[in-house]
């Protein structure tokens, strides 16, 4: 779905009354500059489409201008974007139309097609593509998991958010954001084998801990 | 103090048994959460107790290290991928900024100004024509042009005054008067009388 040409925010000058209070959202150009790659990304991890993602990264941007005379600054602005986001992608994949088009659509994303963005570094070409391995099963486990704890998983590790953070995000408790954290961490350990590879007691031992 | 020692010491430190071939305990996957940077409190006594067993414990140490090199390498991969996909795509249309604060409301005052402006003009314009003393150059002429056309009022006005006084007007004053020399007359008109015409 391209939005080529197509005006897709009111006029500032519409509706402004006169006790509209100046937000950071009223410069939109540089909102979206700043803000629009993060927002996607979230969004493209989180449903794995990359139409959808881009529509609903719009509709983020759409729904915090509108909402802007809400924003009171009590967290960053990058916190509510995400917040606001966060909540389009839970509806969206709440509906049964997501979930057939999920299985039909031609814009997911391909594992292999993220798993070649994997950085070269010092290296073999052998870890290289050990390392590409290693990508592509974390990406494809992350989407095996709950959408809460994918969701709380991609905060963590993609947006590099504190728990904190994420409980604003998430409307969460503390202990509950941890608590899925913990367990989505679980789950990639226990699909994948991160121990030294000379011992063969220690996977053994993890699973246990899972 | 025996390096062995030491290492027990640990252990017990960290509340779990020291890494022994077989048997041994590792990390939970709460400690591995702490570890991977899911705490809130960084001096918690979980923590410090997990920081504790990865002095001791190589495997744990290996795998919390690959566990966050695989992570880290997720995570660029990622970024990377949505990065170039959100390049290939057309960019937004955004109206053009106008802040509120900055532009609309001073808009206004321009607006308003110009208004008011456009109304003043002409009324002061005519209360220049009306009101404006004529400059110094052009009054001689002025007065000139007055007078003159104010003498040639007055003697318009006496020609008409002696055309009215006179009782016949001067293109009438033939039948003004019938008995009057006809000679005179026809010499004038060369108007045929009736007794020529019998003649």
């Amino acid at each position: 779905m391209a939005f080529e040409g197509v005006q897709m925010f009111p006029s500032t000058s519409v509706s402004l009354g006169n006790e509209a209070r100046a937000t950071p959202l009223d410069d939109l150009e540089n909102v979206v500059a700043m803000y629009q790659p993060r927002v996607f990304r979230f969004l493209l991890a989180t449903l794995r489409d990359h139409d959808a993602a881009e529509t609903l990264t719009q509709e983020t941007f759409l729904r915090a201008w509108s909402a802007r005379a809400s924003f009171r600054e009590d967290c960053s602005l990058a916190t509510w974007l995400i917040r606001i986001a966060l909540n389009l992608a839970r509806d969206h994949t709440r509906t049964g139309r997501f979930r057939f088009w999920k299985r039909v659509s031609a814009s997911a994303v391909d594992v292999a097609e993220v798993s070649a963005f994997v950085p070269t570094r010092e290296g073999s070409a052998e870890a290289h593509l050990i390392a590409k391995q290693q990508v592509a099963g974390i990406w494809e486990t992350v989407a095996g998991l709950s959408a809460r704890q994918r969701s709380i998983f991609l905060l963590r590790f993609m947006e590099e958010m504190e728990i904190p953070e994420i409980a604003t995000v998430t409307g969460l408790p503390l202990g509950t954001v941890k608590s899925h954290l913990y367990r989505a961490l679980a789950i990639i350990r226990a699909q994948h084998d991160f121990s030294p590879h000379d011992t063969t007691t220690h996977s053994a031992t993890t699973k246990e801990n899972q | 103090m025996t390096p062995q020692r030491t290492t027990e010491q640990l252990a017990a430190q960290a509340g779990t048994t020291a890494c022994a071939p077989l048997g041994e305990t590792h990390l939970t996957g709460e400690q591995f959460g702490e570890l991977m940077g899911g705490t809130t409190e960084t001096a918690s006594a979980e923590l410090a107790q997990a920081e504790a067993h990865l002095l001791v414990c190589e495997q744990c140490a290996i795998e919390l290290a690959s566990l966050r090199e695989a992570i880290s390498l997720f995570r660029e991969a990622s970024n990377a991928y949505a990065d170039e996909e959100l390049r290939s795509r057309p960019r937004w249309i955004l109206p053009a900024r106008r802040s509120h604060s900055q532009s609309l409301v001073p808009a206004y005052w321009v607006a308003a100004a110009a208004m008011f402006l456009t109304a003043l003009l002409p009324l002061q314009v005519m209360r220049w024509h009306t009101l404006a003393p004529p400059a110094a150059s052009v009054s001689s002429v002025a007065v000139s042009n007055a007078a003159s056309d104010t003498q040639s009022d007055e003697a318009l006005l006496e020609d008409v005054n002696s055309e009215i006084s006179r009782s016949v007007p001067a293109s009438m004053q033939a039948l003004a008067d019938p008995t009057a020399d006809a000679s005179t007359v026809n010499n004038e008109t060369s108007v045929p009388t009736t007794d020529q015409r019998k003649d």
